[in-house]
C-alpha cells in the first residue's frame, strides 16, 4: 500500500493522507459519540428521595446506592440497576369488617376469629405497617416478601393471642398484644432474612365474638352495679355517721351541763345554808322561831285543820280515814 | 498501532454483544442474575451449577435451565385436622422453602418442576401436621406448644424433602380455625364463665356494701354508746361533787340543816287534802287560849 502511495503524485498524497485522516477522526468521533449515546442511555439513572437503587454487574450484586440524584453506572448489559422504594409505607390490613357488630363478611370473621389460652375465641383486627429496610434482601431474599410477611403477621398475632387470656386481651394487656407480635413478626421475618422493617402492629377492634357479646356486656354492667352498691353504701355511711356523731355530741353536750349546773346548784345552795348558819349561830332561838312560824304561815291556810283539846274525854277523836280519804281522792 | 486499536475495538465490540445476547440467554457468554441457579446441561448431563455472575458455554451443545434460588412462599391448604382430645380443628400453614439443590430438585421434579414440587410440599406438610397435631390436644395446639409444633412439622417437613433437593426454612400455623360446632360448645362456655364472672362481680358488690353499712351502723352506735358513757360519767362526776359540797356545807351544823329541811319537807308534803289534827298545846297555837303571851307553856 505504501508502495502504491509512493507511486501517486505528490498532491495526490497529501489529499489521501488528509481524506484519511478526516475519515479516521470521523470513525473515532462517531465511535466515541456512540459508546457516549450509549453510556448515557443505558448507564444513567435517577433516584428520587425514599428510593434506593441495587447496582448488578454482570447478574451479581455489586452495591446499593441509597443518596438520591442523578446516577450513573456502567451502561447495560454490563451493569444494570433496580429502584426498590425503602421508606415507602406499606401496610396489611387483616379481620377488618369481621368484628364489629352485624359483620357479615365470613371470610373477614374468620381471618379475624381467635383461641385464647384459655380455650375462649376473641375476634380482633389489626393493620401492620411494615418498608423494605434492606432493599437488596427485599428484592432477593424472598420471591414474595408481601405474602410471607402476611401470613407470618397472622401467625405472630395468633401466637401472642394464644399465650394470653381473652381477659387480658380485652382489657389490660391489650397493648402487649400490638408490641410483642410487632416483635416475634419482626424475629420471624429476619429469620427468612427478608430485609423488611416492621415499623408497626396496629390493634384495630378487639372484640369477644358477637355470639357471647351480650354476656360479657352483663359482666362490665355487673362490675358497674357493684360499683353502684358500694358507692350507695358508702353514700349511707356519709350520712349515718355525722348524724350519730351529732347526736353524741348532744348527749356529751348535755351531760355536761346537767354536771355543770348540779355544782352550780350544790354550791349555791350550800352557800346560801352557810350563810343561813352563820345568821342562825348569832341568834339561834329567834331564827329557829322564825322559820318555823314562816312554814307553819305557808302550809295552814291550805290544809284542812281540826284542833282537839287533848286529854278531854267527851270528844272521841274519830275519823272517818277511809270514806273521807276516799272523797277527797275523788 | 492502528492495527491493534482495531482489533481492540473489533474485540470490545464483539464482547459486548454477546454480553447482550448473553442477558437475554443466547450465545456462549452465561449471566445469571441475583435470585436465579441455572444448571449447565450437557445433553442432560449437569455440569456445573452457577451462581449469579458470568460463565462460558459451549453454545447448541450446552443446555441451560434456571431455577430460583430466593426463599418461595407457598401457603398450604388449610386442613381439618382431629387432635388427640377427639376435637377438630382446621390449621393454614405457610411454608418458606428454597431450591438449596438444583440437580437433585431436577431429577424429582422434571422440569417444568416448581408446580409438582408444590404439591409435594402440600402434600407432606399435611402429613406432618396430622401426625404432629394428632398426637397433641386442642389446648395445646391453640396455645402452649405452638413453637414446638411449628418445630416438630418443620423439621419433618424438611427430613422427607431434603433428598429432592428443597431445604424448608419454616412451616408456620399462620391460622387456626375451630369447626362450627367446636365454636358453639366454645361459645356457651364462655357464656358460663361470663355470666358466673357477672353473678361473683354483683355479690362482691352487694357483699362491700353490705360491709360498709354494716361498718357505718356499727360505728356509729359505739359513738352514741360511748356518748352515753361519757354522760354518764359527766352526770356521775356532778351528783358526787354537789353531794361533796352539800355534805360539806351541812356539816357545819347537822342539827340546823335537820331542822332547816324538815321545814322545807312539810312545805312541799302538806297542803291542799291534808287533814292536819292539830292540839291547841301545840307551839303554833301557843298563844291562843292565854292571849297573854310571853310565858311558857306548859308541857
Amino acid at each position: 500500500m505504501a508502495n502504491d502511495d509512493d507511486q501517486l503524485p505528490a498532491e495526490e498524497q497529501v489529499r489521501r493522507s488528509v481524506a484519511r485522516t478526516v475519515g479516521n477522526t470521523f470513525v473515532a468521533v462517531a465511535l466515541l459519540a456512540g459508546l457516549g449515546a450509549w453510556s448515557f442511555y443505558y448507564g444513567t439513572y435517577t433516584l428520587y428521595p425514599g428510593q434506593a437503587a441495587i447496582i448488578l454487574r454482570l447478574g451479581a450484586y455489586d452495591r446499593t446506592v441509597a443518596t438520591e440524584g442523578l446516577k450513573f453506572h456502567l451502561p447495560a448489559p454490563i451493569e444494570e440497576h433496580e429502584i426498590v422504594k425503602v421508606d415507602e409505607l406499606r401496610k396489611e390490613e387483616f379481620g377488618v369488617g369481621g368484628v364489629e357488630e352485624g359483620a357479615t363478611d365470613v371470610a373477614a370473621i374468620q381471618q379475624a376469629s381467635m383461641q385464647t389460652q384459655d380455650n375462649a375465641i376473641v375476634r380482633l383486627s389489626f393493620v401492620v405497617q411494615y418498608r423494605y429496610g434492606d432493599a437488596f434482601r427485599a428484592r432477593y431474599s424472598l420471591q414474595d416478601p408481601d405474602s410471607v410477611l402476611r401470613d407470618a403477621a397472622q401467625a405472630s398475632v395468633r401466637e401472642v393471642v394464644g399465650r394470653m387470656t381473652i381477659e387480658d386481651v380485652l382489657s389490660e394487656r391489650r397493648d402487649d398484644v400490638a408490641v410483642d407480635s410487632a416483635r416475634i413478626l419482626q424475629d420471624t421475618i429476619d429469620g427468612y432474612e427478608s430485609g423488611i422493617l416492621v415499623t408497626e402492629v396496629q390493634l384495630q377492634e378487639v372484640q369477644p365474638p358477637e355470639e357471647v357479646r351480650q354476656a360479657f356486656d352483663d359482666v362490665v354492667a355487673a362490675a358497674q352495679d357493684a360499683n353502684r352498691a358500694v358507692n350507695e353504701a358508702e353514700g349511707y355511711r356519709n350520712e349515718v355517721l355525722p348524724k350519730a356523731r351529732g347526736e353524741a355530741a348532744e348527749i356529751i353536750a348535755k351531760a355536761n351541763g346537767y354536771r355543770d349546773a348540779k355544782i352550780a346548784e350544790s354550791s349555791g345552795e350550800a352557800e346560801r345554808f352557810l350563810a343561813l348558819v352563820t345568821e342562825y349561830e348569832k341568834s339561834p332561838e329567834v331564827t329557829r322561831k322564825r322559820l318555823y312560824l314562816e312554814t307553819m304561815e305557808a302550809i295552814l291556810p291550805t290544809v284542812e285543820k281540826v284542833v282537839i283539846e287533848p286529854g278531854s274525854a267527851q270528844v272521841v277523836p274519830y275519823l272517818p280515814l277511809g270514806s273521807q280519804r276516799r272523797e277527797g281522792l275523788q | 498501532m492502528k492495527r491493534l486499536i482495531l482489533a481492540l475495538l473489533i474485540v470490545g465490540a464483539l464482547l459486548a454483544g454477546l454480553t447482550v445476547l448473553g442477558s437475554r440467554g443466547w450465545g456462549p457468554i452465561l449471566i445469571t442474575r441475583e435470585g436465579e441457579q441455572k444448571i449447565l446441561l450437557f445433553f442432560g448431563k449437569a455440569l456445573a451449577v452457577t451462581t449469579p455472575g458470568v460463565f462460558a458455554r459451549v453454545p447448541l451443545l450446552m443446555d441451560v435451565e434456571t431455577y430460583p434460588s430466593l426463599g418461595l412462599y407457598l401457603n398450604v391448604d388449610p386442613e381439618s385436622i382431629q387432635t388427640r382430645d377427639q376435637e377438630r380443628v382446621v390449621i393454614d400453614n405457610y411454608v418458606v422453602w428454597r431450591i438449596v439443590d438444583p440437580v437433585a430438585f431436577r431429577g424429582s421434579f422434571p422440569p417444568p418442576g416448581l408446580d409438582l414440587a408444590q404439591q409435594q410440599i402440600n402434600r407432606v406438610v399435611k402429613a406432618a401436621v396430622r401426625e404432629v397435631v394428632g398426637k397433641r390436644t386442642l389446648v395445646e395446639v391453640l396455645s402452649v406448644q405452638r413453637e414446638s409444633i411449628r418445630q416438630a412439622i418443620t423439621d419433618r417437613t424438611a427430613k422427607s424433602l431434603a433428598d429432592d433437593g428443597i431445604a424448608i426454612e419454616d412451616v408456620r400455623i399462620n391460622r387456626t380455625e375451630l369447626p362450627p360446632a367446636t365454636e358453639k360448645n366454645v361459645f356457651a362456655r364462655m357464656k358460663t364463665d361470663r355470666t358466673r364472672l357477672a353473678r361473683k362481680y354483683r355479690a362482691e358488690g352487694e357483699e362491700q356494701a353490705r360491709t360498709i353499712r354494716a361498718d357505718a351502723d356499727r360505728e356509729a352506735r359505739v359513738t352514741l354508746a360511748n356518748a352515753h358513757r361519757d354522760s354518764e360519767i359527766a352526770r356521775g362526776i356532778g351528783d358526787a361533787e354537789a353531794a361533796r359540797v352539800y355534805a360539806e356545807a351541812y356539816d357545819t351544823s347537822p342539827e340546823f340543816y335537820a331542822f332547816v329541811r324538815t321545814l322545807e319537807a312539810y312545805r312541799k308534803t302538806l297542803g291542799e287534802g291534808t287533814t292536819l289534827v292539830l292540839s291547841p298545846e301545840s307551839e303554833f297555837f301557843r298563844y291562843l287560849g292565854s292571849g297573854t303571851g310571853g310565858a311558857e307553856p306548859a308541857r
